[in-house]
């Protein structure tokens, strides 16, 4: 697997990423370093405590490093997200937190995919 | 229907007008006929008053006259004896002498046989002896008429004697006469100056005393046969009532009309005698005095009549004039409003005919995706369709939310530095496939730009253009020719500003004068058959005017109907503070060849700025012998216009190849997209395009390549200018930080990482003086956010705590946010994701 179908897998914008990072080696550290990012646990523990003022900065952590990555539907459900938590909770937020449970599931499982390509 | 209510409204006022007027004219005239009633009703009652007055006056003076007459005799008589004086010859000469003395015409003695003897005088006969008798009988004095031998009228005086009559022709009184005429001279009977006169009658009717025109011997006879008849009375009624008055001795008034004349008559019983006095007087004296009065009364009446009547038409007609403006403005902001509902509801119903083409669309196409699933092409022929009717109704919707927004007051405009050159590639690139499907002429000329960055809100300024060009193709139809110019003047607004007028001009449709007029309207879209197949929200034009407002600037149209519509945009525009890369070619010596003398020029200028020797030409065939001329020192890069009077740009580039061989660089200008010439261009020895507008960086970055020695690019610059530079990068997320920090050391930076608010504010203010030259913040960090830690910085008591650049790094990138970083002091804002060259330049710019 290559990065390429990595982000054809995530539905991201390889074109993008590529041409504003210097190399191809970059994009895929960091992209392989975003299993480890604390963003999306913290997300969903601060949910689960009704913590809605963290869970708005987690989802807006997320849609950060997704614009940074290019991650691009990731980014959208997430972007959402943190819009519909920007003053608190609302009625639209639990249905987009499931997006971005998806949407996340999606992305992750990719990354995943392409470093067992890696190692073998 | 509001002509009708017009109608009725002035129909109802003249009603009323007219009611009114016959209102007052009838109370006038009511007024006037009952006063008069009124007045002649009391000069009857004055007559009647004044008449009963006279008469009575007349009655005392006989009274008095014939008493005084009575009480005279009876001084005569006193001393005398009847039975004796017939012999007492010197006493009859005493008595003869004192009644001459009292001009008594008449003296004798009245026996009781009627009889008369005579003291002096002629013979006497009393005409109705009856009653004299019978008074004198009864010992009262009486008067009554007879007349002497020569049958005058006389008036007697009888006074009876003391002693009753013993004998048959013994003395029954002494009567002495008066001439008839004494009485009516004494009484004043006869027609005066007040036209009053006065008749003596008795019971019967018979007269006593006679003046005037009265020649009858019975006033019952004159009565009727001159007298007319009187409010349905018969002259024979009068006679009646009069008689009975007369005989119960009442007074009795009464109205006459005598020779059309109506007259007062009044009856009042004599004493001692059995007359009766009746006075009578026309009115018309004392009519003419009040029915003066009543005229003149009347006169005043109708004159005030007409005063009033003319006030009320008066207030009438401004009234009226009044209403009826009134009702015009009414009609005319009603008119307004039905318009602009009109427009709404016209909009509304466009608009949903607009979407729902596009919806259409969508959902046809998906159907036949759907259906068609296995057939690779097909869906993405039908997918390509969806996209692209997807887009119009992005546009749509985008229309009607930027029109709410402007409606609301929520636009707001982004400032921001852009290029005028990137704008208008942009522009050109997204119409020329619309240019291209409708086979229209398209041409573009950039002359004079000094300033090619300028601070605009970019994504407006573009949306203004499109809207503008959007139209211009929209409207013009195959064939027809669109040309875009922009050019530079001084700006009124000093010298950090530049003036920038864009020209867009089509051959299209053009417009009529008045919607020329509403063409900036909100919700308004040119309503007639011919723009009926073309969608639009007819919004474009408003937001357009909106968004130039905003800007500061103005936009005028100027258009005719059927020859094609010009748009022309001027906007203030600063020029950025950053000063243009050093764009500099090699001292090259160039040829341009293009049929727009502007351009050639402009071009020519723009070259000698970034250090090349431009010629150029106006057509092909000159440019031929140009290149021949400068066989020894050739050109090194020749510029040719696609499109060319006589010989075509590729044509031209033919020739030259054949001629002079492959090593001279030779580009094609064009506004349009080459693709379609490319391949025969490139067979003709075309080396390759360069796009207009001709702005210096696009020649620049056009010519670039074919520079062998180049100037030092813009971006190592850059890098050179921030190597060694120690940034303080505050973000929370490690991969963020990670990705930053890969990106910036690249560019010789070196950078501190604070993972959040606090630990950036404890870093920066633990650090020593200078020690930063700037700070990149996140904005969303726990334990303190970016706004909180910039607001903390600023306050911080050190030198650089005001001067240090913070420059925020965000996912959110609306206009408000940037407001907000503003307000927090920052310095300026670069929206995620990390963009090396935006953060780079940023940090120039802010950097000392």
């Amino acid at each position: 697997m290559t990065l390429q179908e990595c982000y054809a897998a995530l539905e991201g914008d390889y074109a993008g990423v590529t041409s504003r990072l210097p190399t191809e080696r970059m994009v895929q550290k960091f992209v392989l370093k975003f299993l480890n990012d604390g963003s999306y646990d913290l997300l969903l523990r601060s949910m689960e405590t009704e913590d809605y003022a963290e869970a708005f900065r987690a989802a807006h952590t997320i849609k950060g490093v997704c614009q940074n990555l290019d991650f691009t539907k990731l980014y959208q459900s997430s972007s959402q997200l943190s819009e519909a938590l920007r003053n608190g909770f609302t009625p639209e937020a639990p249905a987009l937190v499931e997006q971005v449970k998806a949407d996340y599931t999606q992305t992750a499982d990719a990354i995943r995919m392409y470093q067992a390509s890696l190692n073998v | 229907m509001n002509h009708k209510n017009k109608n009725e409204t002035t129909q109802f006022l003249l009603i009323s007008l007219i009611l009114v007027l016959i209102l007052s004219v009838t109370a006038f005239s009511f007024l006037a006929v009952f006063l008069n009633r009124q007045s002649t009703s009391t000069i009857r009652e004055v007559s009647r008053m004044y008449m009963s007055g006279l008469s009575d006056q007349i009655a005392r003076h006989f009274e008095t006259t014939i008493g005084l007459r009575l009480d005279q005799m009876d001084a005569l008589a006193r001393d005398i004896q009847p039975e004796r004086i017939h012999n007492d010859t010197a006493q009859q000469e005493s008595l003869i002498a004192s009644a001459k003395a009292r001009e008594f015409s008449y003296l004798g003695f009245y026996r009781v046989d009627g009889t008369f003897e005579m003291l002096y005088g002629s013979p006497l006969e009393v005409t109705d002896p009856e009653p004299f008798m019978n008074s004198l009988l009864r010992g009262e004095k009486k008067v009554a008429v007879g007349t002497d031998a020569q049958d005058n009228g006389v008036i007697l005086l009888g006074l009876p004697t003391t002693n009753p009559p013993t004998e048959e022709h013994s003395c029954v009184a002494i009567v002495a006469g008066l001439p008839a005429s004494y009485i009516s001279k004494t009484l004043s009977l006869e027609e005066n100056a007040d036209h009053v006169y006065s008749f003596i009658i008795r019971e019967d009717g018979s007269f006593v005393i006679r003046t005037g025109d009265a020649t009858r011997d019975s006033y019952f006879d004159r009565v009727r046969s001159i007298y007319e008849k009187v409010d349905g009375k018969d002259p024979e009624l009068y006679i009646q009532a009069l008689s009975e008055a007369m005989a119960a001795a009442e007074d009795y008034s009464a109205e006459v009309v005598l020779y059309g004349e109506p007259r007062q008559l009044y009856c009042t019983k004599l004493s001692h005698s059995e007359w009766h006095l009746l006075t009578c007087m026309p009115y018309s004296s004392l009519d003419n005095i009040v029915k003066g009065f009543t005229t003149r009364w009347t006169y005043a009446v109708f004159g005030i009549c007409a005063i009033v009547l003319a006030v009320l038409l008066l207030i009438f007609a401004r009234y009226f004039r009044m209403t009826k403006q009134q009702m015009q403005e009414l009609e005319m902001a009603r008119k307004e409003a039905v318009r602009a509902n009109k427009a709404k509801s016209e909009f509304l119903s466009n608009m949903s005919h607009d979407i729902r083409t596009p919806m259409n669309a969508i959902v046809g196409m998906t159907a036949i995706a759907i259906a068609n699933a296995s057939d690779q092409q097909q869906v993405q022929n039908c997918l390509k369709k969806i996209s692209l009717s997807g887009r119009h109704l992005l546009g749509l919707i985008n229309d009607v939310l930027d029109m709410s927004k402007i409606e609301s007051g929520k636009m707001t405009l982004s400032m921001d530095q852009i290029s005028l050159r990137e704008v208008l590639e942009g522009i050109v690139s997204i119409v020329q496939p619309q240019v291209r499907a409708k086979n229209q002429q398209f041409d573009m000329s950039i002359h004079d730009i000094s300033s090619e960055n300028v601070c605009c809100d970019g994504v407006r300024l573009n949306q203004v253009l499109l809207n503008i060009l959007g139209n211009a193709v929209k409207f013009t139809p195959e064939g027809g020719k669109i040309y875009v110019a922009m050019y530079e003047e001084p700006s009124e607004k000093g010298e950090n500003f530049v003036r920038i007028h864009f020209i867009i001009s089509d051959t299209g449709i053009g417009m009529t004068k008045e919607f020329r007029e509403r063409i900036f309207e909100s919700f308004v879209r040119e309503d007639s058959m011919r723009v009926r197949k073309t969608e639009g929200s007819g919004l474009g034009m408003t937001i357009t005017k909106y968004i130039v407002d905003a800007m500061g600037g103005r936009i005028d149209v100027d258009s005719e109907l059927g020859k094609g519509t010009s748009f022309h945009v001027t906007l203030d525009l600063e020029k950025a503070e950053i000063p243009e890369a050093d764009m500099v070619l090699p001292p090259w010596n160039m040829l341009v060849v293009d049929d727009d003398r502007q351009l050639c020029e402009s071009t020519a200028a723009s070259l000698q700025a970034i250090g090349v020797q431009a010629d150029w030409t106006l057509d092909a065939e000159k440019a031929l012998e140009m290149v021949e001329k400068r066989r020894n020192d050739p050109y090194q890069v020749i510029l040719l216009d696609w499109k060319l009077p006589g010989m075509d740009g590729i044509t031209a580039a033919r020739e030259l190849r054949r001629r002079y061989g492959e090593d001279i660089p030779i580009l094609l200008i064009s506004a349009y997209d080459w693709s379609d010439i490319e391949a025969e261009a490139k067979a003709a020895g075309v080396t390759g395009f360069i796009s207009k507008p001709l702005f210096k960086s696009t020649l620049f970055y056009g010519l670039k390549p074919f520079a062998e020695t180049m100037a030092v690019p813009e971006a190592k610059k850059e890098e050179s200018a921030l190597a060694g530079r120690r940034v303080l990068l505050a973000e929370d997320n490690d991969l963020n930080w990670e990705i930053a920090e890969e990106l910036l050391s690249a560019e010789g930076l070196e950078l501190d990482w604070a993972e959040n608010g606090r630990i950036c504010l404890d870093k920066f203010a633990n650090s020593q003086i200078g020690h930063y030259d700037a700070i990149l913040m996140d904005l969303r960090m726990p334990v303190m956010t970016g706004y909180e830690a910039t607001e903390a910085i600023r306050k911080l008591d050190r030198p650089d705590a005001a001067t240090i650049p913070i420059i925020a790094m965000t996912a959110d990138a609306f206009a408000e946010d940037v407001r907000k970083c503003m307000e927090a002091g920052m310095n300026a804002h670069v929206a995620k994701p990390i963009d090396v060259r935006d953060v780079c330049r940023q940090l120039l710019k802010f950097m000392q």
